[in-house]
């Protein structure tokens, strides 16, 4: 794909800290010597009043940038050639750009670590790309490394000035009205764009099962060409719905996006009419994603079992 | 029969072949959301189906006060012959 040629495939960006996975066991390491000669990069990576400062300044950056996205820079650059194709895709392109700066910004700043593999695989034409949403920070790496795609999004990011700007000049499909959602998403998809969609409807309720609308399976069945799942983590989780910003993790937390094999919608739709070959591909859906994630989950259980036991030998 | 009830049975062949419904169920006092649990995605689906039917346009907007199967003819009948 375009543009992040560096970011691709199972790349693992972190800023100071050697592992994500010993960071606990850095992190206990850090309250026991805390009297000690403490290194300077374990006092910031974990140091509760830096990050929530840090906090406060993506957050802060994010909304400045995307009033400055939305007033100045979008406006001017309507004044380029092109037609309505050309504009939206240097819109997409450059909000791309902008997101994956603001991805290392709050890797920079000692908010998050993140890994993305299998960016390659996104963004093709006709590609529906799904994703849970346990964070409100997901569809920053999403649309950082799948600049191309439309999005569907709430219809209170057209309401909000921060988001306004962009989300309008990118041409991403608002949740409105269901129908209006299912023909705007359907459209890009024929017309050879890709699109990504949140199928849960909203960020992931914490401890709660993993719930889908039917809504994605109703796009696929309609008119993707195929279908990929990718499987986000957030951990430890932060930043969830009805959660405010301040009330942060108690150490830097990791995103990883993992791109998950594709998904044939035809057989889907061979089987029976639209309402009920998208009620199956929304089930199988379901059941892809409910099982990855306590896989994922019972994977970082066991990392963290054994970097504490490792810390604490040391 | 009447062109009401032709509405009636492509309405209910539609209910059928979509939703793979009992026969059985569909009468024209049934609720659409609450006794054959046709949702808003569904209705989408079934506005789409009977456009294709009858070659009409017609906007999920023209559906909004229909409750049941009953209701769904009548706003049917209506765009069909205006």
């Amino acid at each position: 794909m375009r543009g992040c040629n560096n970011f691709l495939a199972d790349k693992r960006r972190t800023s100071h800290l050697p592992c994500a996975r010993a960071r606990r066991a850095e992190y206990d390491a850090c309250l026991r010597t805390r009297e000690g000669g403490l290194s300077a990069v374990n006092e910031r990576g974990d140091a509760y009043y830096w990050r929530l400062f840090a906090t406060a300044c993506c957050f802060v950056v994010f909304g400045l940038g995307g009033l400055a996205l939305g007033l100045v820079v979008f406006p001017l650059t309507r004044l380029l050639p092109g037609g309505e194709l050309a504009q939206r895709e240097r819109v997409r392109r450059t909000l791309g750009a902008v997101l994956r700066w603001f991805a290392d910004f709050t890797v920079f700043m000692g908010v998050l670590t993140y890994e993305v593999s299998g960016a390659e695989r996104l963004g093709r034409p006709g590609q529906l790309v799904l994703a849970n949403h346990p964070s409100l920070i997901d569809v920053v790496f999403l649309l950082a490394f799948s600049p191309s795609s439309s999005c569907i999004g709430k219809q209170a990011l057209w309401a909000n000035p921060f988001t306004r700007g962009p989300v309008s000049a990118a041409g991403y499909v608002s949740n409105d009205t269901v129908e209006g959602m299912i023909e705007g998403a359907s459209a890009a998809l024929r017309s050879g764009q890709s699109v990504i969609i949140f199928p849960e409807g909203t960020r992931t309720a914490p401890g709660r099962p993993l719930q889908f609308h039917r809504g994605a399976a109703a796009i696929a069945i309609r008119a993707a060409q195929v279908v990929t799942p990718v499987y986000i983590r957030c951990s430890p989780p932060t930043l969830a719905k009805n959660v405010p910003w301040y009330r942060i993790p108690e150490r830097r937390f990791h995103v990883s996006l993992r791109t998950g094999e594709d998904i044939d919608p035809e057989p889907f739709r061979r089987s029976a009419a639209a309402p009920i070959a998208g009620r199956r591909l929304s089930a199988r859906l379901l059941q892809l994603y409910t099982a990855e994630l306590a896989a994922s989950e019972a994977a970082i259980e066991t990392a963290n079992g054994a970097a504490m036991r490792t810390g604490s030998g040391e | 029969m009447t062109l009401q009830q032709q509405t009636y049975e492509m309405i209910r062949g539609s209910l059928i072949e979509l939703f793979q419904l009992e026969p059985g169920r569909i009468t024209p006092e049934a609720r659409l959301a609450d006794d054959l649990e046709i949702d808003s995605i569904d209705a989408v689906d079934l506005v789409d189906h009977v456009r294709r039917l009858t070659g009409r346009k017609i906007s999920a907007e023209d559906f909004r006060s229909v409750r049941t199967v009953g209701d769904l003819v009548h706003a049917l009948e209506r765009l069909v012959h205006t």
